[in-house]
């Protein structure tokens, strides 16, 4: 499948910040939801007073967590403005706005200088990146020698991806453009990255998948002319999600953690 | 050569001994991904029960512990210790969730299964007892001094509905600031009696809802045979057509027992979706105290079975991760869904939407590794539902649906308003409870501490349901109501069979 990198990033970053998306994803953006970011920030060894970089912060719950549980000094980044401004509004409703910022920017050309974090994650939005080892450059560049990069994302063995989630609507789910996880790990590798572990999360996955089927249901049952209003056609969509229910199962598409460290020197 | 053991020891606790009842140690451990509960009496020798089906799940709901909430007030004071001090004891973890009036011991039939040993008076005389109107209101005013404003309380029996004075019974509770009471029967009276359900549909009233707690074991002939002795099929349909007519709500009581009824959950699941007057069902693994039919206590069944059993035989709608554990009383204990439906299950368009799927039930109710908080608001509206005065229809119940309801918005960005769309949430929603309570084999003091469903006594105290069906609490007060001596109920294990003598009840007792 080929899709213009430049549609994709403007489809992605429509659709993340659309209200459909919402609608079906809540505002939980990620699986795994706070226990898997809580997995992921402890791997990541984050502790008080460390700069962290949350890449596609989105709403910010992560980056607040990071602030709130561990302590941390943070920077969320995120390519909707719409999404910055909410999770700066909700910064200051915790009264963390001291501790984290947000701004609008692009993953593939980090606004920040070399080895400014000790620690920088990115959760689940690597896959909707169209140039990855460009992205995945700058985040190995951000970070300071001796500090760690973090990922979760989705994996897919994409020749063995069923067709309904290879179309261009399907890359709100992440799916079409996600990698193996070797080839996640390569990317990381090839930044100049040391691999500290990868853990598979697939149970996250599968259960974002009811999730979402769940919200489709219910708008469905209570609101069914305002969901086709926003263009979505509740009959067309179970297949896909149908689908992607199915390849989770069969192992074609799963979700990875993976916690890598760039060497000092 | 060494050897491993077979099994993963994984806690220290005490219970009891299933025949003489002295407090003795337990251990727990894990084997074939099963959870066992083990013990020796010195006299009586060992016993071992199997407590929870699916290790993994045991052991993941231990974050799902909430804690626990003090009364205003407690009955008894530490002598003895747990659990021969109740009830409530000062060290009791928690407040009463529910608080259960059991009016009589007499009852319209004579079930095989019956924890609570009722029945009609047998050959040897009334030995039985009737708590008097005046009885019934000591009881609730020892509740409300101890809960200041109770969530609900449970008429129980014995069968309540064949006592006299049961509605002015009913009348007592809601004239104090009890929010809610619920009416635990066989159905036999509401099925024959349209009267006398007007009468209680006459007090289910806009914030003093009455629901009907209902018997309703399966729709086999075979289930009702084997459980209740006589086939009560069209009684029981007959009793949720009256009380659908009265506007009353019922939650679906299921005891369910290995061999006998497992294969019906999902059909009872269906059933209650399908009839209008049902809102929300309970199963409970049938309890081995009081009078039952001789069991394995190694092959029990368990709450994760029951769960595993509605996600197998109701796959197109259930996961067993749609259940979570209750975090008020012991985590596994007890474990709740929700879910919003529409329609009939039969109708092609029928909807059906657990809500757990709906947002990260666990992100609100562990309290263990959660330090901060996601939203306090939706947390509490949580701990209301996942909770075991949680009934459908209460004003607490509504309120806290429409809570999470709301916390499904996705905020103001959002194009549909879904609290909005799903304003008539109290109308559909429906709750499921699988509920696992303790006998003799399996009774853990670690979880009874913590229980909060407990039985009102005639004296004031406030004693832990599974304390009370195990520990001889049930057979101190019928002896001390009916005067008449009470042996110490033995359960009917296969174990146990050279050492058992019959008592009047039908129930065992120790020959020797």
């Amino acid at each position: 499948m080929t899709v213009d990198p430049d549609v994709a990033k403007a489809c992605c970053v429509t659709s993340y910040s659309s209200d459909l998306v919402s609608l079906l994803l809540g505002e939980s953006y990620h699986p795994g939801g706070l226990d898997l970011t809580r997995r992921l920030l402890t791997l990541l060894e984050c502790t008080p007073g460390q700069r962290l970089l949350d890449v596609a912060s989105g709403r910010g719950t992560t980056a607040l967590m990071a602030a709130a549980e561990y302590g941390a000094q943070v920077e969320g980044l995120d390519l909707a403005r719409a999404n910055v401004a909410l999770a700066a509004g909700a910064a200051s409703a915790r009264g963390l706005a001291d501790r984290v910022r947000f701004r609008t920017g692009d993953a593939e050309c980090l606004p920040f200088a070399d080895a400014s974090f000790d620690v920088v994650l990115c959760e689940c939005a690597l896959c909707t990146f169209p140039d990855k080892p460009t992205a995945t450059r700058e985040l190995a560049r951000v970070v300071a020698p001796g500090g760690r990069v973090g990922i979760t994302d989705i994996t897919a063995d994409r020749d063995r991806l069923p067709e309904e989630l290879t179309s261009v609507a399907a890359w709100v789910a992440c799916v079409a453009d996600a990698r193996p996880t070797a080839e996640y790990l390569d990317l990381l590798t090839d930044a100049g990255l040391v691999i500290r572990s990868s853990e598979d999360h697939r149970a996250a996955v599968e259960r974002m998948v009811a999730q979402i089927s769940a919200r489709l249901d219910l708008l469905r049952m209570t609101s069914r002319a305002r969901l086709e209003e926003l263009g979505l056609d509740v009959d067309r969509a179970r297949p896909v999600l149908e689908a992607a229910r199915r390849a989770v199962e069969d192992g074609v598409v799963g979700y990875s953690l993976i916690v890598a460290e760039k060497p000092c020197a | 050569m060494t050897q491993d053991r077979d099994e993963v020891f994984v806690e220290m606790t005490r219970s009891i001994c299933p025949v003489c009842k002295e407090v003795i140690d337990g251990e727990v451990n894990i084997r074939h991904d099963q959870v066992f509960l083990r013990k020796r009496c010195a006299e009586h020798g060992e016993f071992e029960a199997r407590v929870y089906g699916d290790a993994q799940m045991y052991v993941e709901s231990m974050r799902f512990n909430k804690p626990g909430t003090l009364p205003l007030r407690t009955q008894t004071e530490v002598s003895e210790g747990c659990p021969k001090d109740c009830g409530l004891c000062p060290e009791h973890k928690q407040h009463a969730c529910l608080g259960i009036i059991e009016v009589n011991t007499g009852c319209n039939l004579d079930c095989p299964i019956c924890f609570a040993d009722s029945g009609s008076p047998r050959e040897n005389g009334p030995d039985g007892y009737s708590i008097t109107l005046e009885q019934c209101a000591t009881m609730l005013d020892a509740f409300v001094a101890a809960e200041g404003e109770p969530e609900v309380v449970m008429f129980s029996g014995g069968e309540p509905t064949i006592h006299p004075h049961v509605l002015g019974m009913i009348d007592l509770a809601q004239e104090r600031p009890i929010r809610a009471v619920n009416l635990n029967t066989n159905g036999i009276r509401l099925a024959s009696d349209r009267r006398f359900v007007a009468e209680l549909g006459r007090r289910n009233r806009p914030g003093r809802p009455v629901n009907v707690y209902l018997q309703f074991d399966g729709l086999e002939a075979q289930t009702h045979l084997a459980i209740r002795g006589r086939d009560l099929r069209e009684t029981k349909q007959r009793a949720l057509d009256n009380c659908a007519e009265a506007g009353l709500t019922v939650t679906l009581v299921a005891a369910i027992e290995k061999d006998v009824n497992e294969h019906e959950i999902g059909a009872i699941v269906r059933h209650g979706l399908g009839h209008p007057a049902v809102r929300s069902i309970a199963f409970q693994p049938v309890t081995h105290s009081g009078r039952h039919v001789e069991f394995d206590p190694l092959t029990r069944l368990t709450n994760s079975d029951v769960l595993h059993a509605i996600a197998a035989q109701l796959p197109q709608w259930f996961r067993a991760d749609d259940f979570f554990p209750v975090p008020c009383c012991f985590p596994t204990c007890r474990s709740i869904t929700y879910l919003i439906t529409q329609g009939h299950p039969d109708d092609p368009d029928f909807g059906l939407v657990p809500i757990p799927r709906l947002l990260q039930v666990e992100d609100h109710l562990d309290y263990v590794s959660n330090r901060v908080v996601p939203d306090h608001d939706i947390r509490e509206a949580l701990e209301k539902l996942w909770s075991a005065s949680a009934f459908i229809g209460t004003a607490t119940n509504d309120e806290r649906l429409t809570q999470v309801a709301a916390a499904l918005d996705c905020a103001d960005a959002c194009g549909v308003n879904l609290p909005e769309a799903v304003t008539a949430i109290t109308d559909i929603a429906f709750m499921i409870v699988v509920q696992d309570f303790q006998d003799p084999y399996t009774l853990n003091v670690r979880q009874l501490k913590k229980c909060c469903v407990e039985e009102i006594t005639p004296d004031g105290r406030l004693i832990p349901f599974c304390a009370y069906n195990s520990v001889g609490y049930r057979e101190e007060v019928r002896e001390q109501m009916s005067g008449v001596a009470v042996a110490p109920v033995v359960p009917n294990a296969h174990q146990l069979q050279p050492i058992l003598a019959a008592t009047p009840y039908g129930s065992k007792r120790s020959s020797s």
